[in-house]
């Protein structure tokens, strides 16, 4: 049996080791464009809270500094060990334009630095953390809980919409401006007949958090936005804008421009914001936009999986692969039906078990082991977290049995069994010698995949191809 | 290594220090409102790192100690108005703290202003909240990673008071049982030996601030960084400790003292019974004790290192050859002249 290697970083070191996926988004775009967004105090305060730590306390040192310092005194404050984390952050922070040069001297973007100072010491008249409605005595604020509601709703009904897209089951169509996004990222394709299908990256997309969800759908409305023709930068000071405004506040609209009043509808049906009604004067964002740019759950607690289910977790898994879900949401059994096979249903409790063939259709669908997994320890029970003592924490004693995590990697491997390469077969040498010496020549190359010398002949890989070529040629000419 | 981080502050709200720091004929004067201002820029930065970054301030008075502002506390949503300008939470962070000094400052009664500055009771307070936080008891979920990274900021403006030398060191090891560090700022006057030696024993930086207009730039580059970044940015910690301790009798910093073999108290000059164990000291002792140490050090012990580095821990200089104590064998306890000792306190 081959040996099965663990990933060397499990599923949270992994999401939170990388950068956020909106810099890499941010890394692209002009400077120009760059520095229009860095007017507004609330974009630089939600940008400043997507970079990493070592990149924050940067921006910090130099942020009330008015001349550039030279580059060595800065380097001289970091530790023998932080020299690489710290070229990292430099390069990071001069991608994004906020640090436009670094080799010599040190100075924040002019724009970036007043932007900031203004969102942290307050005042300025850019009014970009969104002008609050006036009290209306007819139509009072809606209370958190139904923010809280009418997310969650939004939210699953387009989730649940993907996950029985290819059972033949008919749930609550998302709005039309929600299908086309679906489309166009790839999630979902109408590969055959006019409905959408749940494509592998759907399939994929399903098990992320919520959080790394929205920001997928987001950085491709973002894309979009370019396409129609929208100013990209008010679209996203307004994402911006969200994210630091209060939960449970209503905002006025009248301060909006036209391209954000135009997203209002877009982000309705995500469920990002709320309105009593499409021409309303004033919108609540929900829980979804104020947690964009923090690590807090951005979804408050499941409907009807108890009172803190989805965050506390609600999956055990036994060593004999029998696993146990505690939910009655139908979309969490949806998405654990892609790779269980689920055995019996009760009020509150899911039956099933992890078997060769549905981790195979899983596979099939374009799902790797490690998101598998990955997705069962983000979702197991605290059960399961009580069994991994605590002194044992740092020696990342797995939270799932080995055997079951084992044998998912195992049944990926099988599917790995044959790998193809393209290349070329050379045969037919004159003699011992002559075949020898041109694959001395390739293995030098380092381009051969498969030899026989009984049979005289070997296989060499494409790009090696014309070199090996050229000196059989040579070989031959020089020969007659 | 990005996860929250906890931040408690103390502030030294002294009447009479914070008169005398913003009187004109002091090299660098700074008033109250200026320092206000610098600490909430400082502290609005912390809470920008991070959102769910915590914060919890308290203000030591003369003769108390008040929590000013935390961000658990829920706060009347109503007091503080709707801007579009600024950051709500950072508006009602600055409105609260400005408001509950002002209030503390105006409630001080003429008769209050010179008593001692409270500084022991807020750093008791602070270790108790963080203890709170870091251990929620209703919190089923034993995750470590999900509980902040604690530190605590002392803002000091007043000097040493060495009656509260005993209550000091017993928050220092609370401190360090609880793994938070305590990082000093000391404005103005003289260096305080025992905030030092609490940023030292925690692992926290202690910077005595000479340029106050740049209080800022100090707190910024220094006190900003999480202890989880301070393995990459260096924080300057001091190079010469004070490591003296104070008597038990008198209060008093001693350079050398004199340590109960018994319980370890410490005081300043022989004495026949330890005060705190009631254990008799014999004469003889005593007699030499007097006759080697009347105010001079003996010959043969080395010169007092008031400043020794700080990576090697002074041990006691010199030590009086004799039985051991009573309680182990039938040798007569004694005193020994030690320079400080580190665990004069513990008890």
């Amino acid at each position: 049996m081959p040996s099965v290697q663990p990933p060397t970083e499990d599923s949270a070191s992994s999401v939170e080791g990388t950068s956020h996926a909106l810099l890499a988004f941010l890394q692209s775009q002009s400077q120009n464009t760059l520095t229009r967004l860095y007017q507004k105090p609330s974009s630089c305060l939600s940008i400043f809270r997507l970079l990493g730590p070592l990149e924050r306390q940067l921006v910090m040192n130099l942020l009330w500094l008015e001349s550039a310092i030279p580059a060595p005194t800065m380097a001289a404050w970091v530790t023998s060990e932080g020299k690489k984390a710290y070229e990292i952050a430099l390069s990071v922070l001069s991608r994004l334009h906020v640090l436009p040069q670094y080799t010599v001297k040190l100075a924040l973007n002019v724009t970036f630095k007043t932007s900031l100072r203004q969102a942290i010491t307050g005042g300025g008249t850019s009014g970009s953390f969104g002008a609050p409605a006036e009290k209306d005595g007819k139509h009072p604020t809606p209370s958190i809980e139904t923010l809280d509601t009418y997310a969650l709703e939004r939210w699953e009904t387009i989730l649940h919409y993907m996950v029985s897209s290819g059972t033949g089951r008919n749930p609550t169509k998302p709005s039309q401006g929600v299908l086309y996004l679906l489309q166009r990222s790839g999630l979902m394709a109408n590969a055959h007949g006019p409905s959408l299908q749940i494509t592998s990256s759907g399939f994929q997309f399903l098990l992320h958090n919520p959080h790394a969800q929205l920001w997928e759908l987001l950085l491709q409305y973002l894309r979009m936005a370019e396409e129609r023709q929208m100013d990209l930068v008010e679209v996203l000071s307004f994402l911006f804008m969200l994210s630091t405004m209060e939960l449970g506040r209503d905002y006025s609209v009248e301060h909006l421009s036209p391209t954000q009043t135009a997203m209002l509808e877009d982000l309705r049906d995500y469920g990002i914001i709320w309105q009593r009604k499409p021409s309303s004067k004033r919108f609540s964002p929900t829980r979804l936009a104020t947690t964009l740019t923090s690590s807090s759950p951005p979804l408050p607690t499941s409907s009807g999986s108890g009172a803190d289910g989805q965050r506390q977790g609600f999956i055990i898994l036994e060593t004999n692969y029998r696993l146990y879900a505690y939910t009655d949401n139908p979309l969490q059994t949806a998405v654990l039906n892609l790779f269980v096979t689920l055995k019996s249903r009760f009020p509150n409790l899911v039956v099933g078990a992890i078997t060769r063939d549905s981790v195979k259709k899983a596979l099939a669908n374009g799902i790797t082991a490690d998101q598998i997994i990955s997705y069962l320890t983000t979702h197991a029970h605290p059960q399961m977290r009580k069994n991994v003592p605590r002194t044992h924490r740092t020696k990342q004693k797995p939270l799932l049995p080995v055997t079951v995590q084992d044998q998912i990697r195992l049944w990926e491997l099988e599917k790995n069994r044959v790998k193809s390469q393209e290349g070329y077969l050379y045969t037919a040498f004159a003699s011992q010698a002559d075949y020898e010496y041109v694959l001395n020549y390739a293995k030098q190359l380092d381009v051969v995949l498969w030899e026989s010398s009984a049979k005289r002949c070997f296989f060499g890989s494409l790009e090696g191809h014309p070199n090996i070529r050229g000196f059989i040629e040579r070989r031959a000419a020089g020969k007659s | 290594m990005d996860k929250a981080s906890h931040l408690s502050v103390i502030l030294d709200l002294s009447p009479t220090q914070w008169q005398l720091s913003a009187q004109s004929n002091v090299s660098h004067p700074l008033t109250l409102s200026t320092f206000v201002s610098h600490l909430l820029a400082f502290l609005n930065a912390h809470m920008a790192c991070k959102d769910d970054n915590s914060l919890a301030v308290f203000g030591a008075l003369p003769g108390k100690s008040v929590m000013l502002y935390s961000t658990t506390t829920p706060m009347d949503e109503k007091a503080v108005a709707a801007d579009a300008n600024t950051y709500r939470p950072f508006k009602i962070l600055d409105t609260t703290i400005t408001q509950t000094i002002l209030d503390q400052i105006e409630s001080i009664s003429d008769n209050d202003v010179e008593a001692p500055i409270d500084i022991v009771g807020a750093l008791t307070k602070s270790l108790c909240y963080i203890n709170r936080v870091t251990n929620p008891a209703n919190s089923r979920s034993e995750d470590a990673t999900l509980l902040p990274d604690p530190r605590i900021l002392i803002v000091s403006v007043s000097p040493d008071q060495s009656s509260s030398y005993i209550s000091v060191m017993n928050s220092i090891f609370s401190a360090q049982k609880l793994k938070v560090t305590i990082d000093v700022c000391k404005l103005h006057v003289a260096d305080s030996v025992f905030l030092q030696q609490a940023a030292h024993l925690t692992g926290g930086s202690y910077i005595s601030i000479e340029r106050p207009d740049a209080l800022l730039q100090f707190l910024m580059m220094s006190f900003l960084p999480p202890p989880s970044i301070r393995q990459l940015i260096s924080v300057p910690t001091q190079d010469k400790i004070d490591f003296r301790a104070a008597c038990f009798c008198h209060k008093n910093i001693v350079d050398i003292g004199f340590v109960c073999s018994v319980c370890l108290s410490i005081f300043c000059q022989p004495v026949p019974v330890c005060s705190t164990c009631q254990t008799k000291f014999p004469m003889k002792t005593l007699l030499r004790l007097k006759a080697a140490h009347p105010h001079t050090p003996p010959p043969g012990t080395p010169p007092l290192r008031s400043g020794t580095p700080a990576n090697s821990l002074p041990r006691s200089t010199s030590i009086a050859p004799g039985g051991t104590p009573r309680q182990v064998s039938n040798g007569n306890p004694n005193m020994l002249p030690v320079a400080r000792s580190n665990t004069s306190a513990t008890r």
